[in-house]
Order: structure tokens, then C-alpha cells, then sequence
């Protein structure tokens, strides 16, 4: 307030000025006839028309926290459930094929119901939508407890809970972007981390739960379970979306807006304040139905270069992902190994899963790799593709533990870094609709990947084809996407350095408009005389500018 | 050292024991053939084998055979002779009241002549009788080494043990399965329990973060106060500079 005021000036503020503002106030203070001046109309807010940025911190734990247990359930629970399934064949009387279709239903629900889930998002925030997803999950795994047909099965535990999962899983990815952006991979890492963790605490968890209380009373138990994404929601409270940051994520749009925004400023400048008023006023008229539609899921990403990388470099990825884990075990098994150690190669393989995420978020954070993430990226999916192109020349159970602990360690690199090179590609303000529109592309390839796998082994009758194909793919995708994002790179640089040499021009523009209007007598007498000083100041700016960016 | 046959339907075998390349110099063998204490006559002899021809026709001929090599030490060999073993479970599988239960026997390999089931009741067993009690038991074999058990309308009297008999040609053999009935009332506690603990932990986070919104709001409240305060005590002070001033012009 005033006190602010005088602070503003500092200490070398004369007594004649201060004996001026205080007359001034003691005016203002006349003026008001008695009443209190609101303290907030007097003074200009701290940071003007700035929101502040992502926290970084604070409440932002304790999100990741509840983040953790949504990505877990979402991820973990359609694995988890497999060991139901036998059980359940039996009962029914139905063939392993028919029962198979429960899982691959709830994954393709989780993944094809992404937008649906961005959509809402965009529309109520992260918090209602998670708890309605708790909701949904656990009224879909209570209901499955009293099914009496494999066909109510698919609905309720493959469309319910599947459709509840996918309200789990994006708008926690989303919400970590809205309260992180330095300590955004770590946030990431940490959060991801859940997965392996929930998937170690289910297994265990299901047997004994089968054993004590059948698949039904499991089934009920499981949905109570579920109910906990319910508390998850809760934690995420609100936030404002942090503004889009300058470095290197200026889009198209994001140029013209900052070009408007820069104009309007300089109309105001010179004329009176109507102009800037009739501006805004045709641009709500403009507001079309693809603007609408913009608004709750945002097309013109499919325009964004990045976004597009993104997608195809992953829909490719995703042919050779899950095929490995999935026929890891009776790979294992076809080749000697008996049952219980064919099950530890998995467990090595979450073990080292758990440790390497949070790591990989540490290590995407530092200074060194946060710039050039993507390289990271697309560097960890070719050393996975080399980790299946190797595994064929595994020879007994320590070449296969030894795969694993590779394995694990490669899984967990690229799920740690999945969500986060997108936001850090798109920006946290449209991450909400991207990550909808990519999940929904990725849904197919998920899909298809372990069958085209199972349709290889079956074929061949060996095993490493899947793997060498496996491998191929993911070694194509990481190339694809080290040579696109290289190429990225340097398109961002050159964009970037257009527009600060247009915000250079309108700045010093700027600046000489406000010279003439506020030095009007003495300008006209200096003016010929400062303008070839400015003109000069303004080439040695350029040529710094030029030298850094080289 | 033992081995396992598996025999299903009659047969005649050759069951030898061959001593190994090692032992060659062992001089003075004398080979038996025993089963139980009966000695078998009939042994056919090589260089190193020693080998007994059997003709399998009922159950009384199965059990075990043993070798024995009296040397300087003694060596003996045991083989099995037996019927196909059945696969039930060990786990128990377990159901509720008023829901049904399928139970499932396997014989790996050799398919059966008949499948029986029988509940068994303390020491005593009960045929399961499908046709007679056709709304409560349901036996069907989707295979003909499969048999499938379905129990309709469970109710507590049907917990315990059950086996499923599958009769060969050379005996019968038995596999044994329990089933637990359990009422609806023993997952509904801990559902319950995890129902609680989800709506007293939302409930927690719901209220913590209006207590933590009351208090930024008091906080704010009180800085607007101390800052009109501020404002209020300097604008007095001005006030009694200028009019000093004034007085002293």
C-alpha cells in the first residue's frame, strides 16, 4: 500500500517528494468521506496479470502420493486380476480364449476412454473425476461379484471398472503437471513408480484373498478395494493451471497469441481505450463451433509438430511392449525352467521396475538431461529393443535373470519418462486433451501386440522371433523418435530466436513511444541527437543476441 | 533307488535291472527278484541285466517288485506298479450358500472306464447319485479324462470332502477335493471395514483442507487489517507534519 509505495522509491527518495505523497494521500484520505479505502484499489498488485507458477512442492507430495495409488490401480489391477481366471473358466465352463477377453477388454476400456476422460477434465478438474472414477470401479467389481454369465463379466469388470480406471489414470498424470513443472521428472518417476508397487502388492494379495473367500467374496473385497482411488481423488485439490513457459515449448498459437497480445499493448499505447474493448468483442463473435470443441478437447494438436512425433514414435512402441512381459514366463518354462522360478524372472523384473522409475525421474531432472529429455527417451526404448534382441542368446536361468534385471530396468526408464516428455513436448495446459487423444491412439497397438506375438510363437513354434520382432520395433521406434526430436530441436531454436528478434522490434518501438510521450519538450530539443545513440544501442543488442544464439 | 509305472489296462511288462559299467568287477553277484517276501522265479539273465517278465491282468498283480544284488554290498531296486494317479486339488475351492460349485477331477494320459463321486461323510463315503437328485448334482465329462461335479443350491450340510473315483481296467483309482460354504456374511465384514476406512479417510482430507482454507483466509484478513492500520497511523503522522510545518512557516 503506501507503505509499498514508499518503499518503491528506496531510501534516495527526497523529503520534498515525500511531503508531496503525504499530501497527496492525506487528499485522497479527505476524499473518501470517513470511509475505509479498500487497501487492494489503491495499490497495483504485486505481479500484474501474471498467475504464479506451479508450486513445485508443498501440497504437490502429497499428490504424488495420491497419484501414485490411482497410476497403480490402473496399471496393476488388470494384471492382477489374472489369477482369477482359471477359477472362473471352471466355473463358467467357458474356454482360456473366452476368459482372456475380461483383461484385454479392461485394458482396452483404460486406454480407448482416455478422451472421454480428458474431455471431463477440461470441463471439472481432476478432483470430481477421479472420485467418480473410484466410484465406477467399485460398483463395477461389486457387481461382477454376482454375476452369473461370462457375458455380464465382460461388462462389469471389463467396461465399469475399465471405464473407472481410465477416470483414474489421465487425470493424475494430468494433475502432476499443474503442480510441477522444475521437479516435474522426479514428480513423474515417483508417481509412475506405483505401478510395479501396486502390481507386487496385488498379486500376493489376490492369492490369499482367492484362497479365504473364493472368487466372489474376492471380487467384493476388491471393489471396497478399489474404492480407495476415492481418497486418491481427494488429494488432488485445485490448482490454476500454470501458464504455458516461454522456453522451448513456443507453438504456432502460441506465437500468435503473444503477437496479439503485443499489439493490443501498443494500440493502447497511442489511442484511447476503446479499441482494445472492440477487439475483444469480435473475437468472442468468432467463437465457432471448432473453437468449442477446441475447448474441451483440443484438436489442433494434431497441427502441433512434437504432438505428432510423439504419437506415431509411441503407436510403434507399443507393438513390442507388452508382448515380452507377458510371455516371459512361459518362455521360461518351454525352455526347462519350472514354475516358481519362472515366476521369480517376473518379480526380479518389478523389483528392479520399483527402483528404476524413481531414479530415471532423478536423473531426467538434472540439469544436464532436463534439456534434451527426449533424447533420453527415445536413448531407453532402442536399449529395450536391444534387450529383446539379446534375450534369444539367454542360455539357461542365469541368462534369463540377467535379461530380467535389463528388462526392468529398461520398462522402468521409459514408463518413468512416458508422460513427462509430453508435457514437456505440448505444455501443461494442453497435456489434458493430448494425453486423451495419445492413449486412444495407443490403445490399438496395445492391443494387438502380445496376439501378433502369441500368432508368431504359434507359427514358428519358437519363442525368439517374437522377441527379435519385439525388439525391431522398439529399436525402429527409437530411432524414429531420436532423429524426429533432434530435428525438432532445431526447429524450436530457430523459432525461438524469430521471436525474440520480433519482440526486440516491437520493444524498441515501444519504448520510443514512450519516450516522445513522456518527454515531449525536452525529446524535441534531444531527439536528433538520441536517436542515432538508440539506433546504435539497438545493433550491439542485436549482435549479442546473434553471438549467443550461435 | 525307485520307479514309478503306470499301468491302465492289462499288459504284459519286462521290468530289468542292468548294473552299471562301474560295478563290473563286483564277482559273486546273486540276484532276487522279490515281491513282498515272495520270491519270483523266473529270471532271464544277460551280461549285466537281470530282468523278470510279468503279465498284468487284475489289480492283484500290481504293487511293487524290488531287485536286490547281494554282493559284497547290497543293492536293491523298487519299482512301482500302479494305476494312473487322478488329479483333484489341494486347495480347498471355496463357494457360498445359495450359489453352485464346480468341481473338476483330471487323469493325465489314460482315460477311464467310469468316473464315480462319492461326499464323504465322517469315515463313511455316499455315492453321489446324478439321476437321482438331478436338481442338486449335475456329473458331466467334457472329455473323456475330464469329470466335472456340479453342486447346485449349496448349502452348509455340503461342505466337506468329496472324491472322484475313475475305474480302470487293472483297479481304481481316487482323487480327493474339499469345498468350503461359506454364508454371505463372512466377505461382507471386511468390505465393510475398507467401506469405512475410504469414507472416514476422504472425510479427514475434506475437512483439513477447509480448516487450511479458514486459516489462509484469517491470515489475509489480518494483513488487510494491519496494512489499513499502516495506512491509518501514517496518515496521522502526516497529517501532524504539515500542519507543524505550516505552524512554523
Amino acid at each position: 500500500m503506501l507503505s509499498q509505495r514508499t518503499g518503491g522509491l528506496g531510501g534516495a527518495a527526497s523529503p520534498g517528494l515525500t511531503l508531496r505523497l503525504c499530501t497527496l494521500c492525506f487528499r485522497v484520505s479527505q476524499g473518501t468521506q470517513g470511509g475505509r479505502l479498500p487497501s487492494s484499489a489503491m495499490s497495483p498488485p504485486a505481479n500484474v496479470g501474471r498467475a504464479p507458477g506451479p508450486p513445485d512442492g508443498g501440497w504437490g507430495w502429497v499428490v504424488v502420493v495420491g497419484a501414485f495409488i490411482s497410476i497403480g490401480f490402473a496399471y496393476a489391477f488388470p494384471k492382477g486380476i489374472a489369477i482369477f481366471f482359471k477359477e472362473i473358466q471352471d466355473f463358467f465352463g467357458t474356454s482360456y480364449g473366452e476368459i482372456a477377453w475380461v483383461s484385454s477388454i479392461t485394458l482396452a476400456t483404460t486406454y480407448g476412454a482416455g478422451p472421454i476422460s480428458s474431455i471431463l477434465v477440461n470441463r471439472y478438474g481432476s478432483r470430481p473425476v477421479v472420485i467418480f472414477g473410484g466410484l465406477l470401479c467399485g460398483i463395477g467389481m461389486v457387481s461382477a461379484a454376482f454375476c452369473t454369465s461370462i457375458l455380464q463379466l465382460y461388462i462389469c469388470v471389463g467396461f465399469i471398472t475399465g471405464f473407472g480406471l481410465a477416470l483414474n489414470l489421465q487425470p493424475s498424470v494430468i494433475i502432476i503437471g499443474k503442480y510441477f513443472l522444475k521437479r516435474r521428472p522426479i514428480a513423474n518417476g515417483l508417481a509412475m513408480a506405483g505401478s510395479p508397487v501396486m502390481l507386487c502388492t496385488l498379486a500376493p494379495l489376490n492369492q490369499f484373498l482367492f484362497d479365504n473367500f473364493g472368487w466372489r467374496g474376492s471380487f467384493l473385497i476388491l471393489g471396497a478395494i478399489l474404492l480407495n482411488c476415492c481418497v486418491a481423488g481427494a488429494l488432488f485439490r485445485p490448482i490454476r493451471a500454470a501458464p504455458a513457459s516461454v522456453k522451448p515449448q513456443v507453438t504456432e498459437e502460441g506465437k500468435d497469441a503473444l503477437k496479439k497480445e503485443v499489439t493490443e499493448e501498443a494500440i493502447e499505447m497511442s489511442s484511447p481505450t476503446n479499441v482494445p474493448m472492440e477487439n475483444k468483442m469480435e473475437e468472442e463473435g468468432e467463437k465457432d463451433c471448432c473453437e468449442k470443441i477446441n475447448q474441451y478437447l483440443d484438436f489442433s494438436l494434431f497441427k502441433h509438430r512434437g504432438f505428432l512425433i510423439y504419437l506415431i514414435g509411441n503407436v510403434l512402441m507399443f507393438l513390442g511392449f507388452f508382448a515380452p512381459i507377458v510371455f516371459l514366463a512361459p518362455y521360461a518354462k518351454h525352455i526347462g525352467i519350472d514354475e516358481y522360478s519362472a515366476a521369480f524372472l517376473l518379480s526380479i523384473l518389478a523389483i528392479v521396475d520399483m527402483i528404476a522409475r524413481p531414479t530415471t525421474g532423478i536423473i531426467a531432472n538434472s540439469k544436464w538431461v532436463r534439456p534434451r529429455i527426449q533424447y533420453f527417451f527415445s536413448f531407453s526404448i532402442a536399449f529395450n529393443g536391444t534387450c529383446h534382441l539379446l534375450c534369444p542368446l539367454a542360455s539357461g536361468y542365469t541368462g534369463l535373470v540377467v535379461y530380467s534385471i535389463f528388462f526392468g530396468l529398461a520398462f522402468g526408464m521409459v514408463c518413468a519418462m512416458l508422460f513427462e516428455t509430453l508435457m514437456d513436448l505440448v505444455g501443461a495446459a494442453r497435456f489434458t486433451s493430448a494425453v486423451g487423444l495419445v492413449t486412444i491412439a495407443e490403445c490399438c497397438t496395445i492391443l494387438l501386440g502380445p496376439p501378433i506375438g502369441g500368432t508368431l510363437i504359434d507359427t514358428f513354434g519358437d519363442y525368439k522371433y517374437m522377441f527379435i520382432k519385439c525388439g525391431a520395433v522398439m529399436v525402429l521406434a527409437g530411432t524414429f523418435l531420436f532423429i524426429m526430436n533432434y530435428y525438432n530441436y532445431r526447429m524450436l531454436a530457430k523459432e525461438e530466436k524469430e521471436r525474440k528478434a520480433k519482440e526486440e522490434d516491437l520493444k524498441s518501438v515501444r519504448t520510443e513511444n514512450e519516450g516522445r510521450n513522456n518527454w515531449n519538450k525536452e525529446t524535441a530539443q534531444d531527439g536528433p541527437e538520441l536517436e542515432p545513440l538508440r539506433e546504435e544501442q539497438e545493433g550491439l543488442k542485436k549482435e549479442v543476441n546473434g553471438t549467443n544464439e550461435l | 533307488m525307485e520307479k514309478n509305472i503306470t499301468l491302465d489296462s492289462a499288459t504284459i511288462i519286462e521290468l530289468s535291472c542292468r548294473l552299471d559299467n562301474k560295478y563290473s568287477h563286483l564277482k559273486n553277484l546273486q540276484v532276487t527278484w522279490k515281491r513282498g517276501n515272495e520270491t519270483i522265479r523266473h529270471i532271464d539273465k544277460t551280461e549285466n541285466s537281470w530282468s523278470i517278465q510279468l503279465k498284468i491282468l487284475d489289480s492283484s498283480k500290481l504293487g511293487s517288485y524290488s531287485c536286490i544284488l547281494k554282493g559284497e554290498e547290497e543293492i536293491s531296486a523298487i519299482f512301482y506298479l500302479q494305476v494312473p494317479k487322478i488329479e483333484g486339488k489341494e486347495k480347498p475351492i471355496v463357494s457360498y450358500e445359495g450359489d453352485s460349485a464346480v468341481m473338476i477331477c483330471k487323469s493325465f494320459g489314460y482315460t477311464p472306464i467310469a468316473w464315480t463321486w462319492y461326499k464323504i461323510n465322517g469315515s463313511e463315503q455316499i455315492a453321489i447319485n446324478d439321476s437321482l437328485l438331478a436338481d442338486k448334482y449335475v456329473i458331466n465329462s467334457v472329455s473323456a479324462n475330464v469329470t466335472h461335479l456340479k453342486i447346485l443350491k449349496l448349502a452348509k450340510e455340503d461342505d466337506g470332502v468329496y472324491w472322484c473315483e475313475a475305474a480302470f481296467e487293472l483297479g481304481r483309482s481316487k482323487g480327493s477335493l474339499k469345498l468350503k460354504v461359506l454364508s454371505l456374511m463372512v466377505p461382507l465384514k471386511p468390505f465393510l471395514a475398507i467401506v469405512a476406512e475410504v469414507v472416514i479417510l476422504v472425510t479427514i482430507v475434506f475437512l483439513y483442507e477447509m480448516y487450511s482454507k479458514k486459516k489462509e483466509k484469517c491470515a489475509e484478513d489480518e494483513k488487510e487489517f494491519d496494512q489499513v492500520e499502516q495506512l491509518k497511523s501514517e496518515e496521522s503522522n502526516g497529517l501532524e507534519n504539515s500542519s507543524a510545518r505550516n505552524r512554523k512557516i
